[in-house]
């Protein structure tokens, strides 16, 4: 996995610090937030008039992003289907319509990054997490069929207005989540596979995810996007959206794709991938335990393995030492609990975003 | 998690809007659209009561304000006797552009943008009409652009539709202007206020005023309350809510129509056609379409498949399966004998089909049936939608029968059928309060709707134009009918003709800018031939020897194009009149008669500017050279063909004017036989005219119209004054000379005329080429029966496609060809006076041969298309309504005369025939049912197109026959219209 680059400029004996702080039960983060606490951010949506759904969402920490979606009509590709040998416009008025079926290259999804190329790693990997997320959450590029003919053509352009300070998933995730919210198609007036024709007021115009019109505690929608959330584990703390001097001595990090079940009996949210990140702590630079340290007396090593295979023996406390290895099965699994479950954090997560002000 | 939330709601004191919708573009592309509005203040009211807005109404260039509309002493009424000023909504103008248009009443009224953008929405015919009444100052319609001022400009609510958001806007305005002229009365101290009264009838809105105090009227509220209230009345379009109180129990007799965006990908995919809906003039229940993918038309049968398509409408028709094909109709149906006794009140039981139209259409598809080679079965189809209504105001009269009290005195309303002249266009329904006044004269009315629970379109009525058979009546109706402006030129045109007047001259100084690039030909000995009474002479000619043996030839046309200056008032009047349109005892020019008939007129012994076309002649009439020149010439003397005739015969005229005649009349045969010979076609029409007394022009005789040598002379020449014109043209435009072609018709057209020759004279019409053609009608001659040819000419005539007018851009060079005149290029040049077409030429002409800068809208190919088009409507128009003038006054002239005369069957029916009267150069039909009562058994052979009939009288009638008719006259039930009838003897 691409490494996230935003390198801390924190020394060995602070990483050291924090780590251990973090490690405590419960752990003491560095502004005070408890492991599921989120920090604070400003939302709005629907700030672009020209585009179909958009969002802005800042952080506190200063990083901010705004997302628009836009939708064009284009002409599907015709395939053959078993039953129909013709790709003639059939105007049958008995045959029953069936829901369309979308295609996954009708969302197309790209994220500017200040300081990145567009083929630079970070942007790609985080584009192709994003997408994977948002086509894997169910009927979404169905929505865009809109006959056999022709569907709509979703591009949701992401751009991080401020330098990646921390690894800027979560926020692109839920600005995105915010846009596709707000997100209106045009309403379609034509019918069956006639060339589209649609009704020019705006205020006619349907959202992507639709509303269920309900009261009150259930959602107000239907169906929503999906949201990544980032996680870290420290030691056996499980930490939430970790800031950038938390990720610096992560010992695993996790990015949690998940959206609202539509089912409201069991769980609240579905999960829908899980992506293992490298933490940047392993490319920190270890602390010098003294008895490895000329200076304090103790003997340094002569070459830089003899240097490693020495600190691997030691295990000092108190010394930074990066992670190594992967992350244990039952973390990833307690890890899934707390995201998933009823009143977990990925439920609190989706109704505080829906909180924000959709205008319609 | 904290959000922030920008308020939504628009502060009050802003001056910014927006406004969002939904935009689709022609390729396919769908487009949210914002649009920034900036609310402004300083748009005036536009009263004249108001001072306020004067100080801070905009100015233009010259620094002045834009005088202001409202009058300050608006009408008043009984129930506003301070004057008022209407506000109407949209619907109101919708349902009652007519009664807008009365000159006695609605004066100063508001047009609100909103309305406005609505109205044009809704239906671009009507807002055209919207905007000429706003550009009429003695309406005082005034234009309120209350969306962009900060006052009046409302948001929309959520969930509040667009139809509510509309209608708050108006009540917003009318609001508005109410408080702003009470503040403006304060300040002029006075108390006389006029009240600004909103017209609507949605009940909604009505309500809401009422709850925020706004006076407020239905439309109909407000006409009852003025003088003439029942005649306007009668105006308002037939509302939906009138409409809908049957909806209830009527049975929707007529399909559906489909959705736009299904006949769209429908006429796209193929599989359904798109075209112009035409009802065949002898069987109303028949139609066609002609579609661009078959070269025949589509026939459309009975009322339900044409589903409520009138007469040149533009529809989308799908074909029918094959076992519903079927030939084209043999019998003659006419609307009046089969549903005589229907009840315009009485919706019960009201079918698409009457149980009588059924049974004549049985009959019809039994007779196909029966048939092999001639009738084969034809595609039909059905009327799925329609894309375009080209409804228009139509002439008729209201069907007395439908009346259920006659008397004056009855004030109530009934609903009555009017019958519209014009055969092709069925029965309108309309409801009227003075049925008893309009019974026996010409009513105009407009068709509003036509639903589908109704049999027949419903209408309003516009205006009376007087008592049937009237002249004046007659006369405005078919000018009506063919859509001839004929109102007197406005003052914007008026101001377009020189200062002088009639005292204008050519100046005498030869250093005059009028004289620039001007040959001075007034020493040549050019004459000018017309008819008699001929005021816009267009052409004169000359012709002299030449030293050399050859003729020095000369055709001179009226320097139109120096007079009437492109894009100004006048050229764009004239481009839209097209043509003068000639009727018996009328003239509607399309010049003022200042040019027509004085300025530009060609007249004798005065000088007056031409445009020359030169040439040098062979004694065989080969052309040695062309030269084109604007000039200046003085014609000796104005002939008529006789005169000229008898002048050219006559002897003892040997003076130089009647040599150069001779000369003139010899070439002009040569001439002739070399385009006879290179394949010109010798058609004919039957032309008559009609002798009227000269005071009171009631029509005394008819007479068919004589040829002489002399009418080919000036012929001749004029037509190679247009080729050569058209030539010199095109090379100097090749991309945007205006031509006029004829194409060659499709065989199609000849295969009856070609089959009935073979079969009833063993004669061959061969159509491959226009000589063959006219080599073979040639050969069609009957040496017992002289004017048998003539009819074979008559009916090949019609085989014809319309000559028309073309950019010569738009088609490949072998397309130019005019197939009548067997010329590879033609256009029009020598009548400027009366056809739009020349004037063209001439400008181009004029800059072809670099006088003068072509004026960019001749450059541009789009707008001369534009020009083509409506000029080639025009003069189908003028042509239609020419003919029906001569038609109108050939029954007047027989009116109470019966006549014998010969007459030549040209059309068979199985239930009657067309004969054709070579001395009245008309036609009628004669139905089997008119030939004895009962009717006589018939017996049509149609492959040897005899018609035998049995029983009560026993005829046989062939095709091309010779047969003797009592010619009288008859009011035509149907039609209203005085026609001549025909009986066999």
């Amino acid at each position: 996995m691409a490494p996230v680059q935003a390198q801390v400029l924190l020394s060995p004996a602070e990483l050291s610090y924090l780590h251990s702080s973090l490690s405590l039960n419960p752990p003491i983060r560095p502004d005070g937030r408890s492991p599921t606490q989120f920090r604070p951010l400003v939302a709005e949506s629907d700030i672009l008039p020209g585009a179909n759904g958009s969002a802005r969402v800042c952080f506190a920490d200063g990083t901010e992003a705004i997302v628009g979606v836009k939708a064009e009509v284009e002409k599907s590709q015709w395939r053959p289907t078993p039953q129909k040998e013709s790709a003639d416009v059939e105007m049958d008025d008995e045959q029953e319509e069936e829901p369309g079926v979308g295609e996954n290259s009708w969302v197309e999804m790209s994220i500017e990054i200040p300081g990145f190329r567009d083929d630079d790693p970070l942007p790609v990997f985080l584009s192709a997490m994003l997408t994977e997320a948002l086509l894997a959450s169910g009927d979404l590029k169905d929505r865009l069929y809109i006959n056999r003919r022709f569907h709509w053509k979703l591009y949701v352009d992401i751009l991080l207005i401020s330098p990646p300070l921390a690894y800027p998933l979560p926020l692109l995730s839920l600005t995105t989540h915010l846009a596709l919210l707000s997100a209106r198609l045009p309403a379609l007036k034509s019918e069956r596979d006639e060339d589209p024709l649609f009704d020019d007021d705006w205020e006619a115009s349907t959202p992507i995810y639709p509303r269920s019109g309900r009261q009150k505690p259930y959602s107000a929608y239907l169906d929503k996007p999906p949201v990544t959330l980032l996680v870290m584990a420290v030691g056996q703390n499980i930490i939430f959206d970790p800031s950038k001097e938390e990720l610096a001595v992560a010992e695993a990090v996790m990015a949690i794709s998940c959206a609202a079940s539509q089912s409201q009996t069991a769980e609240a949210v579905r999960l829908l991938s899980i992506r293992t990140i490298d933490p940047p702590s392993r490319l920190t630079p270890p602390g010098i335990p003294n008895l490895l340290n000329s200076a304090t007396g103790g003997v340094a090593p002569v070459s830089s393995t003899d240097a490693m295979a020495q600190r691997e023996a030691m295990s000092l406390l108190g010394v930074w030492t990066p992670p190594r290895g992967g992350i244990k099965r039952n973390l990833v699994g307690r890890v899934l609990k707390m995201v998933v479950e009823k009143g977990g954090v990925a439920e609190e997560v989706l109704e505080a975003l829906e909180k924000i002000e959709v205008e319609s | 998690m904290t959000s922030l939330k920008r308020s939504t709601a628009l502060d009050p004191s802003t001056n910014l809007s927006s406004k969002v919708y939904v935009r689709s573009t022609r390729s396919g592309k769908v487009q949210k659209i914002v649009r920034e509005l900036y609310l402004r203040q300083d748009i005036p009211c536009s009263s004249r009561l108001c001072s306020q807005c004067l100080k801070i109404a905009p100015t233009d260039y010259s620094n002045k304000v834009a005088a202001f509309v409202l009058s300050e002493t608006p009408a008043g009424t009984k129930a506003f006797p301070n004057g008022h000023y209407l506000v109407p909504d949209t619907n109101a103008f919708l349902t009652g552009m007519d009664l807008f248009e009365v000159e006695t009443a609605f004066h100063d009224v508001i047009v609100l943008q909103t309305v406005l953008e609505e109205v044009k929405n809704r239906s671009l015919p009507l807002y055209h009409r919207l905007i000429s009444l706003t550009k009429n100052e003695d309406k005082r319609f005034f234009v309120f652009f209350n969306e962009f001022r900060l006052e009046t400009h409302v948001g929309r609510d959520r969930g509040e539709s667009i139809n509510d958001r509309n209608d708050k806007a108006v009540r917003r305005a009318v609001q508005w202007y109410g408080e702003h002229l009470q503040e403006a009365m304060r300040a002029r101290k006075s108390a006389r206020c006029p009240t600004v009264v909103m017209i609507s009838d949605d009940k909604e809105n009505l309500r809401k005023a009422k709850v925020e105090k706004i006076p407020a009227l239905t439309l109909t509220d407000y006409v009852s309350g003025l003088e003439n209230a029942e005649q306007l009345l009668d105006m308002v379009s037939a509302g939906k809510e009138q409409r809908e109180v049957k909806s209830g129990k009527v049975e929707l007799i007529y399909p559906e129509y489909y959705s736009m965006s299904k006949m769209i990908t429908g006429v796209k995919a193929g599989t359904m056609h798109q075209g112009t809906f035409n009802v065949s003039p002898y069987n109303y229940l028949e139609g066609s379409v002609h579609v661009p993918a078959f070269d025949k038309p589509l026939i459309i049968l009975g009322r339900e498949n044409s589903n409520r398509a009138v007469s040149g409408d533009i529809a989308v028709v799908e074909i029918l399966p094959k076992d519903q094909w079927k030939a084209p109709s043999t019998t003659i149906i006419e609307e009046e004998t089969l549903n005589k006794n229907d009840n315009a009140d009485e919706d019960d039981g009201e079918t698409v089909i009457s149980e009588r139209e059924r049974r004549a259409l049985q009959e019809e598809v039994k007779r196909v049936h029966g048939q092999s080679t001639e009738g084969r079965p034809q595609p039909t189809a059905r009327v799925v939608g329609i894309i375009k209504r080209n409804w228009r105001q139509y002439v008729g009269h209201i069907d007395k029968d439908s009346i259920r009290s006659t008397s004056k005195a009855s004030r109530s309303q009934q609903t009555v059928f009017l019958i519209p002249m014009d055969k092709k266009i069925p029965k309108i329904r309309i409801r009227t309060r003075q049925a008893g006044e309009l019974v026996g004269k010409r009513v105009l009315v407009t068709i509003d709707a036509w639903d589908r629970d109704s049999r027949y379109p419903v209408g309003h009525f516009v205006r009376s134009l007087g008592e049937l058979e009237s002249k004046g009546a007659e006369t405005e109706a078919l000018l009506l009918e063919y859509d001839v402006q004929y109102r007197p030129f406005p003052k914007t045109v008026l101001d377009c003709l020189p200062d002088e007047g009639h005292d204008w001259k050519v100046p005498a100084n030869l250093d005059d800018p009028g004289w620039r690039g001007r040959k001075d030909l007034r020493d040549l000995l050019i004459c000018s031939i017309d008819p008699p009474g001929c005021v816009d002479i267009d052409d004169a000619l000359h012709a002299t020897a030449l030293p050399n043996g050859n003729y020095h030839v000369g055709v001179h046309i009226a320097d139109v194009s120096h007079f009437v200056k492109p894009n100004n008032a006048m050229d764009k009047e004239a481009s839209m009149r097209g043509t003068t349109v000639y009727l018996v005892d009328k003239r509607i020019d399309m010049l003022p008669m200042l040019l027509g008939t004085d300025l530009c007129s060609i007249k004798p012994y005065v000088e007056r500017y031409a445009f020359s076309v030169l040439w040098e002649i062979t004694p065989d009439a080969d052309i040695v050279s062309a030269e084109f020149t604007k000039s200046v010439i003085r014609s000796r003397e104005a002939f008529s063909y006789e005169q000229a005739q008898l002048r050219i015969d006559d002897k003892s005229h040997q003076d130089d004017l009647t040599k150069g005649m001779r000369t003139l009349l010899m070439l002009s045969k040569k001439l002739k036989q070399k385009r006879m010979d290179a394949g010109a076609l010798n058609l004919a029409s039957p032309e008559v005219k009609v002798q009227t007394e000269s005071e009171t022009s009631d029509p005394v005789d008819i007479q068919t119209k004589k040829q002489l040598d002399t009418n080919s002379l000036v012929e001749e020449f004029m037509l190679l004054a247009n080729i050569s014109v058209a030539g010199k043209n095109f090379e100097a435009f090749p991309q945007t000379a205006l031509l006029r072609r004829h194409a060659s018709p499709p065989k199609t057209n000849f295969e009856e005329l070609a089959n009935q020759l073979k079969v009833k004279r063993g004669m061959e019409l061969r159509t491959d080429s226009s000589k063959a053609l006219a080599d073979s009608l040639d050969t069609c001659v009957d040496p017992r029966e002289p004017f048998f040819n003539t009819l074979v000419r008559i009916l090949a005539t019609r085989c014809m496609t319309a000559a028309e007018y073309f950019c010569s851009g738009t088609q490949a060079y072998p397309e130019f060809r005019h197939y009548g005149l067997a010329s590879e290029i033609y256009t029009h040049f020598t009548s400027p006076i009366r056809r739009y077409a020349d004037l063209e030429a001439h400008r181009q002409l004029a800059a072809a041969i670099e006088y003068e800068q072509l004026d960019p809208s001749l450059h541009s190919k789009p707008k001369l298309e534009a020009v083509c088009k409506n000029i080639n409507v025009r003069h189908r128009n003028a042509q239609f309504a020419g003919r029906a003038s001569v038609e109108y006054y050939v029954g007047q002239a027989l009116k109470g005369r019966v006549v014998e005369e010969e007459g030549f069957v040209m059309k068979l029916f199985s239930n009657g025939f067309v004969v054709f009267a070579p001395r009245f150069g008309i036609d009628s039909t004669i139905k089997l049912r008119d030939l004895a009562t009962p009717e006589p058994e018939a017996d049509f052979d149609m492959e040897n197109y005899v018609l035998a009939t049995s029983g009560s009288r026993q005829v046989r009638v062939e095709l091309f026959q010779k047969v003797r008719v009592r010619i009288s006259d008859e009011a035509e039930e149907s039609t209203g219209k005085r026609k001549v009838r025909f009986e066999l003897v």
